[in-house]
């Protein structure tokens, strides 16, 4: 992660012109410079149990930061001191998710058969199940069905492209989202979003959007994006903790 | 806010760290069961929590003790967090966006940044 003498140069005086005049082009230009930068930190920390998307996502928000952050004048290299800001971001990350318990297997595949009873039984009762309802369901305790939920929202076999998200529904959801809603991207509803959910997926944005800003259940969401009930709690819990994370680093909270 | 006659409260003290927000959901979660919420409403009490929880003790966590109290009834649940003992009182607080989040998952909620309790309070209504 190198650049040679004179690319080194001229990154330094766009990062003095940065300081003084915080002019976005420049801005968009440092941060492409060390996007791969980002990406080889995150990639360091793959395999893990943590998605590569996740971690690198997790990066280039850090280097968002490292970016407005940066002071020329210090004397320190942009790229020492983003690679501290990035590796700590990173590891505040696997941090966070502290009770980095894989869950037992019995567990993965109840929280699996879970999902495909939510929408068995929603679809069948035109409602959302009670978690009563589930464990009949399923045969197991009320408990049982809680304590998967919460290990599957803990993240630990949650990713986006764990088992449980099918080929069709993977398909469902990019092929949706690919798709420029037409309501989402009113500017109207762009100057709702905050900053932050502006650096979040696409498709995250619109379950924000969907939930918090339409008002819509997360089973409607589920229904109108064609996946899973859970795969919204999922993104949407995702969401929240990376929304939270960035508020916490930004002092914004 | 106290919820009358026939409620019922749990308490739950942890550490004020991250690592115990998730018992925080757990039982917020295990209550609302019992009282026949759906999956959807659980889990929207759960990002709620998340972010009451959030509130009070921040991604890093704090000193002293984060107390959770929950108040059921027949089809209400209700939950305030408070953080104990952490020398200086610190005010628990609310983004704009954490509060338009917590407004779309919960019937109501509060910020009370004064008194003697600083706390952050919300309830949850079952719709059915």
């Amino acid at each position: 992660m190198s650049f040679d003498v004179s690319r080194r140069e001229e990154l330094k005086a766009k990062f003095s012109e940065f300081s003084e005049t915080r002019d976005q082009a420049v801005r968009r230009e440092l941060i492409e410079a060390h996007l791969g930068l980002a990406e080889y930190l995150a990639r360091r920390f793959a395999n893990r149990g943590e998605p590569l998307d996740d971690l690198i996502q997790v990066a280039s928000v850090a280097l968002l930061k490292a970016v407005d952050r940066y002071d020329p004048d210090r004397g320190v290299e942009f790229s020492t001191y983003a690679t501290h800001t990035i590796a700590g971001e990173l590891k505040r990350h696997f941090r966070d998710k502290g009770w980095a318990v894989r869950a037992p297997r019995r567990m993965q595949e109840l929280y699996l058969r879970l999902g495909q009873a939510i929408s068995a039984l929603s679809q069948e009762r035109g409602r959302s199940p009670t978690i009563s309802e589930l464990a009949q369901e399923t045969r197991v305790s009320e408990e049982e069905v809680l304590e998967a939920l919460e290990a599957g929202q803990a993240y630990r076999f949650a990713s986006l492209d764990a088992p449980g998200t099918g080929p069709e529904e993977a398909e469902a959801l990019a092929s949706r989202l690919g798709e420029e809603d037409p309501e989402f991207t009113g500017a109207e509803h762009r100057a709702t979003l905050s900053p932050l959910i502006a650096k979040l997926p696409h498709r995250q944005q619109l379950i924000l959007h969907l939930r918090f800003f339409e008002g819509l259940t997360q089973s409607d969401i589920a229904a109108r994006l064609g996946i899973s009930q859970m795969h919204v709690s999922r993104l949407l819990a995702r969401s929240l903790a990376q929304l939270r994370e960035a508020a916490e680093t930004d002092g914004l909270t | 806010m106290a919820a009358g006659d026939g409620a019922e409260e749990v308490r739950l003290s942890v550490p004020a760290t991250p690592e115990y927000l998730r018992l925080a959901r757990i039982t917020g979660s295990g209550l609302a069961s019992r009282l026949g919420f759906t999956y959807d409403e659980v889990e929207d009490l759960r990002l709620a929590l998340d972010e009451l929880c959030f509130a009070l003790v921040g991604a890093d966590g704090r000193m002293g003790t984060l107390e959770v109290r929950y108040t059921v009834t027949d089809k209400t649940i209700e939950v305030e967090g408070t953080l104990l003992g952490s020398g200086s009182a610190v005010a628990p607080s609310l983004s704009d966006l954490g509060d338009q989040i917590l407004a779309a998952l919960v019937d109501d909620h509060a910020v009370r940044p004064a008194g003697e309790r600083p706390s952050i309070w919300l309830r949850k209504v079952r719709a059915g």
